[in-house]
Parts: C-alpha cells; structure tokens; sequence
C-alpha cells in the first residue's frame, strides 16, 4: 500500500507492506539518522516527531502514521544550520558515541516546545527514554539547561 | 591559564556536530547495491555435537544465494579476541563450530537478498543434535567428571582443557602464610559479580563488499581494525594485502567490539558471492551471542599491623569465561595486576586465579577489564579490616597507597599473557584526591551519624582506585602528519575513536604542538589501507599510545618545519623559533614566515618536498591514573530499596588534555557502574538459557536513575604521556560496586556478597542480621 | 524487520459504529490499534486486518454529566499533561502518571489500549481499577457502560472482537476522597513488578467506600476484596497503617517470577498499603 508523510517539511510518498513499522519504511528511504533496533519502544534511538509528538518508530506501523507530519533531527537543524540544542549538545560534551544523540534531541526539543521553562525534574523525564552508555546523561542534562537560557536569552 | 593554548581546553568534539545533525556516520548508514543480508542460526542447546546438518530446503527458496555451516567455510581454529599477536587467549574456535556449547552458539548462517527471507531460510535448515551434559558453574566445571566442553583437536593456548579450565594464574611474592602470621589483624571475604552486557546502543555491525579492484573491503563497527583484517586473513586463510578494513563511527563498544565475531562472515559471504554484504546484529544477538562481562567470584584476604599498615594480602579469583576461551587469562590477570599494587606497602603478595569454561554465553573483554572485579572485592575487605582497626575508611587508604616513586612487585610479575614490566609511579596525587573528595562529599560530618531507627537510612562509602595506560611494551600505535598548501595537516593515525574523543584529543595535541588551530587539523582514523598501526581501542590507550604517536609525528614535522625556517630567516638557531597561529616567529628576530608559505615553497618552489613524518609510540611502563570515589546513599529499610544521593569522583588521569571530555568518561563510567551494581544481571533458564535479553528486562539506568554526580579533576604531570596524560577512560568504572557496597554497610551494618545489591538481597541481609 | 507479514488491509473508519462494524465482519485475525505499541512490540505473525482509530478523535478528555471522561485513543502522557488531572484527588493521579515508563512510551501508550490488553504489568488497568472507573464500549449499534471491574469478571476478550473501546469514564471525586498507589520497579523506567492502590472516602478519619487493587503480582491486577472489607468503617491511625500493612503482606495473592520472589511481592504490599494509609493521614 501506499502511505503519505510530510517529512521535514517535504511531501514524500512510499510504497510499504500494511505490516511495516514506521523505522524500517524510513531507513531504507534513506533516512539513515534514525537509529535504534531495539524494536519494544525501550532505547529511544529510533525517535522522531510525529505530528509535534515524540515517538519510537520502531513501535510505530507506518500505516498508523499515514498523513502525519514528521520531523527527523534533520529537520530540527543541519550541520550548516544547526539549531540552538544541537550546537548546545556539541558544546556541553553531550555528544559521545552520538548514536543515541538524534533520538534524544528529538525529546528534549519535544519538551522545550510544550515547556519553556521545565524543572531539573522535568528534564530527566523528557529524556527517560533515550537510553545513553556513554555520557551517563548528566552533560545531556547541562546541554538541554544550557539551551534553554539560550533561547531565554533571545539567542 | 596552564601556558597552553589547546592543551587543557574544552573543544567541542569535532565529529560532534555531524553526530548531532545525523550525518550518515555509522556502519548501517551506508548501503551498497546487491546487497546480501546475514541471519545467523544459533545452537538451542547448551552443549551438543552438531551430528549433521541439511540446509537443501533452504538453499532452494528463492534469492537465498549461500548457506554457511561448518561443512563449507575453513576450518581454522583461532581466537575472537582482537588482541595484539600472538594472542594470549586460546585458539578454541573455528568460524563454525561441529559442536555447540552454548545456547546462542552460531551453528549456520543465511544471506539473502532480503533479512525477511534470510529469516525464513533459517528455519528450513535442518540439524541433528546429539545433545551432551552442560555444566553452567564454573566450580563444578572445573571438577573431576565435569562434560569436557573443550574436547577437540589442535586447540592451543588452554592451560587444562580436561578439566575446562582456561588459565591458572599464580603470582606470589614475600612470604603469604608468614605475611599473616605476623599480622595482628587479619580479614578474609569473597563477593561473587554476575554477568553483565555492554549495551552499546549502536549494536554490532558489518558489512563488507568487494571495490572496484576485487579487493575486499570490510568496514566495521569494531575497537580493533588492525586486528580485524589480521585475523580474517587468518581465518580465511588468505594474505593480510588482499584485505582492507575501515572503521566508521562507532555507536559505543565499551570492550564488546574488541572481537572479531561478524566479519569473517560476512567477508567470506562476500568473497563467495562477490556481492556486498551486510551482517547486524539484533538488540537479542547482542545481549546472548555477542560478549559480556566476565562473572567472578574472587576472595581477598588482608593481614594487617596494629598501626593499619597492609602487611599481607591474597586475592583468588574464579572467573567464568563462558564456552570459549577469549580474554581469559588477561581480563583475570588484570584482576589482580591493576588492584594488588595499588596497596604496595604489603610485601607479601599472593594472587592465585583460575578461569573456567562454562556452557554459558561467552566472557570478553568490558571496561575495567577484571579490575572492576577485583575492586569490587577489595576495596570492601579493606573498608572490613579498617573497621576492625578502628580505623577510617579515609585513614586506613592514605597510610597505604601506593606513591610517587614507588613501585609494585606485581607491576613485573604480572603480565597480560606475558611477563609485566616494572615501572615506578611518576605522576600520583591521591592525597589529594582523597583530600578534595571527601571534602566535597561531606564525609567527615556524615561519617558521624544520627541514630539509625529511621526508615529510610543514609550511609556513605568510598573506594580508591587504579588502572593502567596501555599494556607497556606490548601496545603499539602510529601516526603520519603531513602539511597541506594552507597550513592545514592531515593526521593519519590507526588510534580508534568509538565516542571517546580520542580524535579530538589528538586535534589538540597536534594543535599545540605545531601552533595551528584544531579546525585546520583534518584527522583520518582507523583504516588499514591509508593510516598506520594501532592496537586499537583497548586498555586505556588511546590518548597514552595512540596520541603518544601523534605527538611524536608532531615533534618531527615541527623539527622539518624549522629546519626548512632556518633557511628563509637566515637564522640557524631553531631554538630560537616558536610556531604560534600558524606562523613561525624567531623571538630573536621577530621575523615571521606562515606555514601556508612554507607548504607552497617546500611543495612547488624550492628544495621540493612533502613535509611530513611518521612516528611509532611504545611505552615502558602504563602510568597509572587513579582515583577516589564517594558516594551517599538512602536506603529503605523496608523496602530494601538503594537509592544513590550524591556520588564524588576525583580523579587524576595526568594533564586531561580535554577536561569536558575527561568528564564524559567519568561520568558514563560511573553510572554504568552503578548499574551494574544495582539492577544489571543475566537470568538464565534451568537448560542455560539466557532469558531477559532485551532492554525491558535487563535494567540499564535512564536520565531518572543517576545520583548527583560532582568530578574533581586533580592534574598531576605524567612524563611519559603526552603534554602529561595519563588515561581516564575505564578507571572510574570500578567504582560504584565497592563505593555502594560500603556505604551499604555504613547505613545498616550490612555486607552483601552476591552482585546485584537488589532490594530483595538488602532485605534478606538485614534479616539475617537480625535487624 | 517485518514480522506483521500477514497483514493485507488496513482500515481507516471514520465513526465508531463503521469501527465496530467493520471489527465484527472481517474477522478472527483483526485488530483494532489503538497506540500500536503491544502490537508492534510483541506481534502476532497471524494478524491479517488492522483497524486504525485515527480518524475517530477519541483522544480528548472533558467534563461530561460531572464525570471526567477520557477518550480510548488518549495517551498516558495527555492525560498527564491535562487540566483536569492538575487538581485531581489532589495531583496524585498526576503524579503517578509521569512517573509510568519513559516519555516515548508514555507518548503513546493509550487508555483504550492498557484497558483492552490487561497486561499484568500495566499501571493504568491498576489505576482505572482503583478509581473503580467505567468502561465505554460501542458495539455497531449503541454504547454500553460497564464498570472495569465487572468488565474484567466477563469474557471481556470476547466482547471486544465486536465492540470498540470508546472511552473511561472517572468519576469527579469530592476532598474527601484519597487516592494514592505505589509501584514497584528495578529502576525508573521499569514495567511495575508490583503495585498496589488504594481509593477510600475519609470522613474524620472514617474510611468508606474504599476500593484496594494489587497488580503485577504477577498476574493481573484485581481487586483486594478482602483488604477493602478489613478497612472498611475502620478509623485511620498510625497503629491501623501498621495492623494493614501485615494484613495485606499475610494475605495478598501474589507469586514469584524470574522477576522477583513471592515474599518480597507480598512484603512489599504490605509495606505499600501502610504507606498510602500514612500518607492519607498527611494530606
């Protein structure tokens, strides 16, 4: 069957078995910045924004998300355009290993949009999911900190 | 600030931004047309001859184009453990295997052209088992009548396969017995730790193809691609030359990626099919066919004089190495080579150890490396022989770690597969860290606590610790620096960078020493073709070996630089000149020349020729760093729940040539650590079995789980590394087991010995200590 | 990797009644997704239909007759996140969401679906079960009501191979009702190993109308009766808190799993029961 996303803001149409789950579908259309093969919603690299909301998509059935509007960390910033968290991980060595970097960024970008001002407490639950080996979150934690009174501060 | 212009400085990783915008950097980024995918077919039984297999059914469904089983790939046996040759851990494997000895041990594989019909291949495969008895403790292993997991031909490097044991270790020095009689304190404990997984998030990866020569390229997710393309050759029976191996970036390895489990198929898929190949594992492969942490049961014993000074101390380990060999011996031998000398004032030593087989899924090699092992047990027993002192955990440390200048008998007598090395401590600080930390904790007031009739108790605990730098004159990295027209330098270095920043690390210490930005250091990794020697990522050796190397290529270029600056000044003193923002200044003269000008004259003017130079890096000794941990701990009383408060760590690593990085891996090392003390474990089923491999069962820790964590970073100037660096990136992890284990026994007066401290094991303690 | 291989056609209703309808007609191996993520996450290779609700806008949650009715499709994290939860039996509805699983999770885990998969380990069945919540099930035809807990006594399986899950409906409890449940897990993010929930009218220390529910136990979660006789009419105090606490710990059906023992189940029952009643003595 046929199924129809916007994905960073461009129209694209796939042709996918009705039983496909949503990270397969987009890896193999090239979308190779989603990571993760967890496959039970439990690692969190697999995330992206689903119509504003951060979800697994390895728990996701492409078919469910027909006609959503998608947003990969590439369409949060690029590396000749990154946005205020990305350059706010790079800086605060949040980035290790990065495979878990993408799917992380996603959910702290999800918060800041619903929570400009969230709690230390707010924070970690944000990113509870993204599981991370490498930093022990706590620079991810100053990152996220950090962009915040970024954008407070008017950039 | 240090007189350091990049030494000593926060620089963002410069692979960071990529990583953060989702550039295609990892293994699986990358596909290739025609691709063939790899599933792998694994043993359902613990121990059992494979009597025959039929893979006919399969091989006639459609684009299933090669089926591998012991019947048609070579017979040679070798290790996976991507150690510097000739391995110290035993050849007691081939590719596949006529015998399974572990569920989850690789009896065939499939490619096809798609991973759903690679899948569907599997199992039309068809095997005759003749099952054989299992043997899953490592004590009973080791008896008399025990199955005999090792049993075939031509196997070397396995001290007593009869008796499935892969390594004794004995290590003696002074008098043991003696040592206690003379103590007037002696104490004696054993802890046993479980098996635990690396839980990379990127799990491994391979894909391998042929390029436009007929060459095989294999670019991997590994630690270890020197070692990768020797040891396929090896197993493939065909010349390193015809081999090329490129390492990408790596989603973490953590040790688990320092073996060659996937490539050797997917090449010889490859090679057979002349098609690319790709082989990932699945987060299950990853958790039961890849590698773990060694499971050990290790007992220390320490004999003591009245005034606390260590008079003898023994340790026995038994370490479970699952069904094959790999890393045995040296993950064991450094049980006891990076803990024993820390407490050096002891002259009587004894280190005994011996590592079993077992028809349990396989051991390697896992930050720490055995260490966090043997701390696990050590530090509580010193901690145990303080008390009985009347003395402070604090006190009893400061009186006996090692200090500058000193030295260890084990330092020579325990080696990794050979003998060690004797070196004497150039760089060390510990007072001090023991002096920041338990400042920055609160120990002295804390230590001094309220009764204890509340439900929820705090308590705290400590740990000290070491590690090494490189495994001395066996670790070998390489570096070539060459100038570009703009002043720019390729670096081309075998050093392996899994998420650690060594790349960085070693931008800056070429920055710093030829007085160029990092932003005009391109550095190229890791790929077997194009970059020199390294032994890759293991043993705390990146910045110590891997930028050794670079340092010393920097030196050379900066000596052809000034040489060819002599001319052009007409100055010949090149003491006189200093290479600062890409310049070279004579600060007698205050004649200037850019390094751009001196590319574009030496490249195409005059006296033609590539500045550039290579150098090797092998170190005499592995400076140790070292490291003080506290942390502060609530528990339940009645629910047994541990809950981390606050956790201090003060380390010294030398001079961190990137303090945020230096951060980094303390920070990951410390709450992987606490996982592992916490909530990490392997369940097995009754017929072995691995049951919760997934992330829903095996409990790593998540952003709610972490204590609040404060790094002291101590700088101390180790000469031998580069600008006076030590390594940071596995000490740390050996931490959290005895610092929790401590403090547990501060708060309640409790001593758990079995790992993990589950609130059911705290429950069960203080019931019997009738609490 | 796909393992849903069977799967021919999707569906897109645009009422509930076509939901229902088509559920009835297409059959054994048709399933209704609501999050998706028992589906994806444990999938059954059988599965040839998926009715998707998208379409049918059941995430809302609104006032209605002084009940607070919270629609199938409505994830763990917008009930959460809603102002009707802020005020609610006094935020500890709230709080006991934000702390289920992890946020992707939470994001997509809904009412609906907790309720219909019963999972031993899911917090909201506990949860609805506690706050003694009614089911609304449309069958094609009309809607029918039903308490979840005489839901879960039918063969309520059966009942939604015809009928859709429309929503929960819970009722505006007054100030003097206390809610409180605790959860058991290996760390933060962990599925429950064991919880425990209590709902009871206190009137000057008088406790009434109490419904007490374990779950993860690892069966099912159910409800307590026999705690909730024990507390019935009986006057809150410390020495009550504690005299529960060894009732439920005594008495509480619980077993052992790979995950943790039956004694630890049952002590930690027991030391949640006496927590929750200290804890309506504080508010």
């Amino acid at each position: 069957m046929k199924v129809h996303y916007k994905i960073n803001g461009e129209e694209k149409e796939f042709d996918i078995q009705p039983g496909e789950l949503l990270l397969d579908v987009l890896r193999r259309n090239n979308y190779t910045e989603i990571k993760g093969n967890c496959y039970l919603g439990t690692c969190g690299a697999c995330a992206v924004l689903i119509n504003e909301v951060a979800k697994a998509t390895c728990t996701t059935l492409a078919a469910q998300v027909n006609n959503a509007e998608i947003i990969t960390i590439k369409g949060i910033g690029t590396i000749s355009e990154p946005h205020l968290l990305q350059k706010a991980f790079v800086e605060k060595g949040a980035v290790q290993c990065g495979f878990c970097t993408p799917g992380t960024i996603i959910s702290a970008y999800a918060l800041l949009k619903n929570n400009p001002d969230p709690t230390e407490e707010d924070i970690k639950r944000s990113i509870d999911g993204n599981l991370c080996r490498c930093t022990g979150y706590v620079q991810q934690i100053e990152a996220i900190k950090f962009a915040i009174k970024l954008l407070k501060g008017g950039k | 600030m240090n007189g350091f212009e990049y030494i000593g400085k926060n620089i963002g990783k410069i692979d960071a931004m990529a990583l953060a915008t989702g550039q295609p950097l990892f293994t699986d980024d990358i596909s290739f047309p025609n691709i063939l995918h790899i599933k792998i077919l694994y043993s359902p039984h613990a121990h059992a001859i494979i009597e025959d297999i039929d893979t006919s059914e399969a091989e006639k469904i459609p684009r299933v184009k090669l089926i591998l089983t012991y019947k048609n790939t070579p017979q040679v046996l070798h290790t996976t453990a991507g150690q510097g040759w000739p391995e110290p851990s035993p050849y007691d494997t081939c590719m596949f295997n006529k015998k399974v000895r572990y569920v989850g041990d690789r009896v065939a594989a499939v490619a096809a052209e798609t991973e759903e019909i690679a899948y569907e291949a599997l199992k039309h495969i068809k095997v005759n088992y003749k099952k054989l008895p299992a043997v899953f403790d490592p004590e009973e292993a080791m008896k008399e009548g025990a199955p005999v997991i090792h049993d075939e031909e031509g196997i070397s490097g396995v001290y007593n396969p009869k008796r499935n044991i892969v390594s004794h270790i004995e290590v003696k020095a002074g008098d043991i017995e003696k040592g206690f009689e003379e103590s007037d304190v002696v104490v004696e404990d054993t802890f046993e730790m479980q098996y635990a997984q690396h839980c990379p998030i990127e799990p491994h990866a391979t894909i391998t193809y042929l390029d436009e020569y007929g060459r095989l390229v294999i670019r991997t997710s590994t630690q270890v691609p020197f070692h990768v393309r020797r040891i396929v050759a090896q197993v493939l029976e065909i010349p390193v030359q015809n081999i090329r191996v490129i390492k990408p970036r790596i989603g973490g390895g953590f040790g688990v990626k320092q073996e060659i489990i996937l490539e050797e198929i997917s090449a010889f898929v490859t090679l057979k099919t002349s098609r690319p190949a790709r082989l990932v594992y699945t987060r299950e492969e990853e958790f039961v066919s890849s590698r773990t942490r060694h499971p050990m049961k290790v007992t220390v014993k320490i004999g003591a004089k009245k005034n606390g000074i260590f008079n003898a101390i023994k340790m026995y380990a038994l370490s479970n190495n699952g069904a094959y060999g790999t890393h045995g011996l040296t993950v064991t031998s450094n049980t006891g080579s990076k803990t024993l000398p820390l407490y050096n004032k002891a002259p009587n030593i004894e280190f005994i150890a011996d590592v079993a087989y077992t028809n349990l899924p396989v051991a390697g090699a896992y930050r720490g490396y055995g260490a966090t092992q043997g701390y696990a047990a050590l530090e509580q027993v010193v901690d145990e022989i303080a008390e009985k002192l009347g003395m402070g955990p604090a006190e009893i440390r400061k009186i006996n770690h090692i200090k500058t200048g000193e030295t260890s008998p084990i330092f020579k007598a325990l080696g990794e597969g050979r003998e060690g090395v004797t070196q004497y401590i150039q760089s060390e600080a510990t007072d001090k860290l023991l002096e920041l930390g338990t400042k920055e904790i609160g120990w002295y007031e804390k230590i001094r606590k309220p009764a204890k009739e509340a439900t929820k108790v705090r308590g705290i605990g400590m740990a000290l610790l070491m590690q090494g730098s490189g495994i001395p004159l066996i670790d070998m990295g390489a570096a070539t620096i060459k100038l570009n027209e703009d002043g720019s330098f390729n670096v081309l270095y075998g050093g392996t960078d899994i998420g650690t920043g060594l790349d960085t690390v070693v931008a800056q210490i070429v920055s710093e020493t030829l007085g160029v930005k990092p932003e005009q250091i391109i550095v190229y990794a890791a790929d077997t073709d194009v970059t020199p020697f390294d032994k890759g990522a293991y043993a705390s050796s990146g910045t110590f070996i891997s930028g050794g190397a670079v340092y010393n290529a920097a030196l050379k270029v900066r000596e052809q630089i000034l040489e060819v600056t002599k001319e052009i000044f007409g100055e010949f003193n090149t003491k006189d000149f200093i290479l600062k923002d890409g310049f070279v200044i004579s600060e007698k003269s205050g004649k200037k020349v850019s390094l751009s000008e001196i590319a574009y004259q030496t490249l195409y003017l005059k006296k033609q020729q590539q500045i550039m130079a290579t150098s090797s890096f092998v170190s005499d000794s592995s400076p140790p760093p070292f490291a003080a941990h506290f942390i502060e701990i609530e528990v339940d009383k009645e629910t047994g729940i541990i809950t981390p408060i606050k956790y201090v760590a003060a380390v010294d690593c030398g001079v961190a040539i990137n303090p945020e990085l230096a951060k980094g891996q303390i920070i990951g090392s410390i709450v992987n650590g606490i996982g592992y003390a916490l909530t990490e474990e392997y369940k097995f089923s009754q017929t072995g079995k691995l049951i919760n491999s997934n992330f829903m069962e095996y409990r790593i820790p998540s952003s709610r789980d972490i204590p609040d964590i404060k790094t002291i970073l101590v700088e101390t100037y180790e000469p031998k590394g580069p600008y006076g660096a030590k390594s940071v990136a596995e000490i740390n992890i050996n931490g959290p087991i005895p610092a929790i284990g401590n403090a547990l026994y501060n708060a309640l007066g409790i001593r758990i010995h079995k790992l993990p401290y589950t609130p059911e094991k705290v429950l069960e303690a203080l019931k019997n200590k009738g609490a | 990797m796909l393992k849903l291989k069977e799967v021919g056609q999707c569906f897109y209703p645009n009422t509930i009644e076509e939901a229902a309808k088509l559920l009835k007609e297409s059959g054994e191996d048709t399933r209704i997704v609501g999050g998706g993520l028992h589906l994806t996450a444990f999938p059954n290779p059988a599965i040839k239909t998926l009715i998707f609700l998208n379409n049918l806008k059941l995430n809302y949650i609104k006032e209605i007759d002084g009940k607070i009715s919270i629609g199938a499709t409505t994830t763990i994290s917008e009930l959460a996140n809603s102002a009707e939860m802020n005020g609610y039996l006094k935020g500890n509805v709230k709080k006991l969401l934000q702390s289920i699983a992890s946020e992707l999770l939470r994001n997509q885990i809904t009412m609906g679906g907790s309720v219909a998969q019963r999972e031993p380990y899911s917090d909201i069945v506990t949860m609805l079960l506690t706050l003694r919540a009614d089911i609304v099930i449309h069958d094609g035809e009309k809607e029918i009501k039903t308490p979840i807990s005489d839901f879960y006594k039918s063969n309520f399986r059966a009942t939604l191979k015809k009928s859709v899950i429309k929503e929960v409906l819970l009722e505006k409890f007054d100030s003097t009702y206390k809610f409180g449940m605790k959860r058991f897990t290996r760390n933060a993010t962990d599925i429950p190993l064991l919880n425990f929930g209590i709902l009871a009218q206190v009137n000057e220390d008088t406790i009434k109308n109490v419904s007490i529910v374990v779950g993860a136990r690892p069966g099912p979660a159910e409800r307590f009766a026999q705690a909730e006789e024990f507390l019935k009419n009986k006057t809150l105090s410390k020495e009550l808190a504690e005299e529960f606490g060894k009732f439920v710990e005594e008495n509480v059906d619980v077993a052992g799993d790979i995950r943790v023992g039956k004694e630890y189940r049952a002590h930690i029952a027991g030391i949640f029961a006496k927590r929750i009643l200290n804890e309506f003595m504080e508010e």
